[in-house]
């Protein structure tokens, strides 16, 4: 219960501050805005390459929309450990549509070229509204256990 | 569809209404207003904040303990669609929120009860106090020591008489 209470008292601080810290596992940012380029992300499944620490968090470098800005359900390029992967937008912390859910970090799932996912179980909750790209991401919203 | 609770003032959050936030810890707080989602980010206790439902369920204004809340619970077990129940359900439904009004209702006027009958005994002591506003204080003492000087004539007559 402590770490929530953490990224909220780190959400006033500066940006450099939270390049200090090592081994975070989620972004601190103190802007509500939506995902594009150079944005730090929370990977949320239990694949090897999202869990395991690095110095550097994952960060987006592109973003695959017509203009640079993310949203839920749009695909992104992360550089983790020095590689690039591509990945979905699963929850971020601006505000969106009525009726959709506002998250505390901006989470992220790794996924394959293809679109399969990279892990096998998804803990965090889920948009519901991810639905409706049933078709694309249908084996994304199967590893997630809870909706939201 | 579900008519969710607010989680800061308890009220119901309508569909279309209000907004939703999912803390890293994965646990989701639905807000019914604005008002609501400030104080919230805010970090106010809703268990002290005066005029939430909260507040008034813990510091005992309101009915707490009731079979009728209990129906009110969310169950998670889903009930085999029946017809003769989904519409007997619906009857139910509107007994219990009368009987549950009922009780509700019942239940301040309990306790706003004590009140009263401490007013009244505060009205009697300020009459006393203040009687002299309404009733001079020598207003029938004229009489009185009149009352009482008849008296003592009428023993010293009566005693007189027994002498004799």
């Amino acid at each position: 219960m402590a770490l929530p209470l953490l990224s909220r008292s780190l959400a006033g601080l500066l940006v450099e501050s939270s390049s200090i810290t090592h081994h975070r596992t989620f972004s601190v940012s103190a802007v509500a805005a939506a995902i594009q380029k150079m944005t730090r992300v929370r990977v949320v499944d239990n694949s090897s390459l999202g869990n395991t620490p690095y110095h550097r968090a994952p960060r987006v470098i592109h973003v695959y929309t017509k203009n640079g800005i993310g949203k839920v359900g749009d695909k992104v390029l992360l550089a983790i450990k020095g590689q690039k992967k591509k990945a979905l937008i699963v929850g971020h912390k601006m505000p969106g549509d009525r009726m959709t859910p506002r998250f505390d970090s901006n989470n992220v799932v790794l996924i394959e070229d293809n679109g399969n996912p990279t892990g096998t179980r998804i803990k965090v909750p889920i948009p519901t509204h991810l639905r409706k790209h049933e078709g694309e991401y249908s084996k994304v919203l199967a590893i997630a256990s809870a909706f939201v | 569809m579900r008519i969710e609770k607010c989680y800061f003032c308890s009220g119901p959050v309508y569909p279309g209404h209000g907004m939703m936030f999912v803390r890293n810890d994965c646990k989701s707080f639905r807000f019914c207003r604005s008002k609501c989602h400030k104080n919230f980010k805010k970090k106010r206790n809703p268990r002290k904040t005066r005029w939430t439902k909260a507040f008034r369920k813990a510091s005992g204004k309101e009915l707490t303990v009731d079979n009728a809340l209990e129906f009110e619970k969310r169950r998670n077990m889903p009930v085999k669609y029946n017809r003769a129940i989904w519409d007997k359900t619906v009857e139910a439904m509107k007994r219990v929120e009368e009987i549950k009004r009922k009780r509700q209702a019942r239940f301040i006027m309990n306790r706003l009860k004590k009140g009263k009958m401490l007013e009244k005994e505060e009205a009697i002591t300020e009459v006393k106090k203040n009687i002299h506003l309404i009733r001079a204080p020598h207003a029938g003492k004229a009489k009185q020591l009149e009352a009482k000087m008849v008296q003592k004539l009428q023993e010293d007559v009566d005693m007189a008489d027994e002498d004799l």
